[in-house]
């Protein structure tokens, strides 16, 4: 008994240590927004390596939920003779939950924890402490890029899934249901607006850019400086990444409801 | 030689304490490092030798004492004035530290373009320059994972070349090298200290490099020097410590049993338990 209550003490004080320090390091990285602003070329390469090579699971991921949503959808909106609104619920569903957070988690697993890996590595082979030497501020010229290109990165991947996710849809309502494609796309027209339902969905979507980019840079810099410290860290960022992505979201969707 | 107002050592540890973890690593160091010449820090493993180039280059702290490079404290307090004194150090690393998504060349441009505003083609030059000088001039498109250990620490010599520092530190560059490489390291060691006139800090425990390498030797024990002078000096000095060091006998005042208790009675309890 006296060990669990050590061992949920120990969790606590973990917990507790690694919120502070990922607030600290939060507060630590905004100084050296405006230098690397002014240094674009380096957040462009990140944006290629996180942004561009998450595309293809990103359209994947987006076009298969969007045709699972049509077919699940589909049934129900029939019974009650409103089969033609399957492209506006699916729409409704992607762009202001699923695209933003599915998007978010697909980002944490692929790039996320690539990102967190990268980072302990450096510092596990001492170009971390290359930097430093060669009077380089590593927060400058490793973090604070690919923190910007992930936290750009998000919000388009998002719109990006949710677009396939409609095209999902819309090829599982028309071509396997038949539903008639002018009525498809004028219920998606007249169901989503601009706001709430896209203008939440984005913000969202940029609260979750920031989020999961922050941690990954965070755990990676913050990595022990071995193989088992790289790999936990990686670990780390996925988890603790999607576990804060869904308590955020609904913090978020809870605050938007009831402003709306 | 040198000018009125400049010591002849580049860099002075005075007085110097550091522990850690509760484990007094350095207690009362003092040591000078002459202008222009290699001074080698040798030592059991251990004994804080790299934690000594951590402190010299100001990524830790000392509890009490201080390190003046070029008569400038050595103070991470401030990042702006550590950063200015980290422009004169060149530091070579064990296993070289290169930025494994860039080329050679990226490599070796790298503090070039971090630091200067020099034109590409000055740039071009200085770095083929200074690859010509480690022997390397014709890999400049591999990446780091292409080349051996031996041509990586050269490369990241030619790395912290390229600033013309006034004082160069290597963090065992020996270690894990075979015969040819470890004869080529020695050699850039020793022109680069009379060809540019940089000091040179080499911290190693290979006794047989040392000896032609250095023009200084610094052997430090138990948190202070307890030799120095040319490698010959240390090769004759009558103290058991630097004689074990030196012949590299595996018992003496550096003991092979780490100490604990009596090993009779740790059996006895261990079995009992």
């Amino acid at each position: 008994m006296n060990e669990t209550v050590r061992d949920c003490w120990k969790s606590f004080g973990e917990f507790v240590s690694t919120f502070g320090g990922f607030q600290l390091f939060s507060f630590q990285i905004v100084p050296y927004l405006p230098k690397v602003v002014r240094r674009p070329w380096l957040i462009i390469e990140q944006l290629y390596e996180i942004g561009a090579l998450s595309l293809v699971l990103i359209m994947f991921g987006g076009l298969f939920v969007g045709m699972v949503l049509a077919l699940q959808s589909y049934n129900t909106l029939a019974e009650f003779g409103s089969a033609d609104s399957v492209g506006a619920f699916a729409s409704e569903a992607l762009v202001r939950e699923l695209g933003p957070v599915v998007a978010a988690l697909l980002f944490a697993g692929r790039a996320g924890s690539a990102v967190a890996s990268e980072v302990g590595l450096m510092r596990a082979t001492e170009q971390i402490a290359a930097l430093e030497l060669m009077a380089v501020d590593p927060l400058e010229r490793i973090i604070v890029p690919r923190f910007l290109a992930g936290a750009i990165s998000v919000p388009l991947l998002a719109a990006i899934f949710s677009a396939m996710g409609i095209l999902g849809a819309y090829f599982v309502g028309t071509f396997l249901f038949g539903i008639d494609e002018g009525a498809f796309w004028s219920q998606i027209s007249t169901r989503v607006d601009l706001y709430p339902d896209v203008a939440s969905g984005l913000l969202k979507s940029v609260i979750f850019g920031i989020s999961a980019s922050l941690m990954a840079v965070y755990e990676g810099y913050h990595a022990s400086p071995n193989a088992a410290g790289v790999s936990r860290a990686a670990t780390r960022t996925v988890v603790i990444t999607s576990v804060w992505i869904l308590l955020l979201d609904f913090v978020l969707t809870g605050l938007m409801l009831t402003e709306v | 030689m040198f000018a009125k107002n400049q010591s002849d050592s580049l860099v002075e540890i005075l007085d110097l304490h550091y522990s850690r973890g509760g484990r007094q690593i350095f207690d009362g160091l003092n040591m000078r490092i002459p202008r222009g010449k290699v001074t080698a820090v040798l030592g059991p493993s251990g004994t804080g030798k790299s934690t000594l180039l951590q402190l010299i280059t100001g990524q830790l702290n000392p509890d009490h004492g201080v390190v003046l490079f070029d008569g400038k404290t050595v103070c991470p307090c401030s990042r702006r004035s550590l950063y200015a004194i980290r422009r004169q150090m060149g530091v070579l690393f064990q296993q070289g530290a290169l930025l494994t998504n860039l080329n050679v060349y990226e490599n070796v441009a790298f503090p070039l373009r971090e630091h200067t505003d020099l034109p590409e083609a000055l740039i071009r030059q200085t770095v083929i320059m200074k690859l010509h000088a480690v022997g390397l001039r014709t890999a400049w498109q591999h990446m780091p994972s292409q080349l051996s250990g031996g041509m990586a620490r050269r490369v990241a010599l030619a790395r912290a070349l390229v600033m013309d520092p006034k004082l160069m530190i290597y963090d065992e560059p020996f270690v894990g090298l075979d015969p040819i490489s470890m004869g080529a390291i020695v050699q850039l060691i020793r022109q680069t200290n009379h060809a540019l006139g940089v000091t040179s800090i080499v911290v190693t425990h290979d006794v047989e490099e040392t000896r032609k390498l250095a023009d200084l030797s610094y052997l430090i024990s138990d948190g202070k020097v307890a030799a120095r002078g040319t490698p010959e000096e240390l090769q004759r000095a009558k103290s058991e410590l630097v004689r074990q060091f030196m012949l590299g006998r595996a018992d003496g005042p550096v003991p092979f049993h780490r100490p604990g208790p009596d090993y009779a009675q740790q059996l006895l309890t261990m079995a009992r338990s």
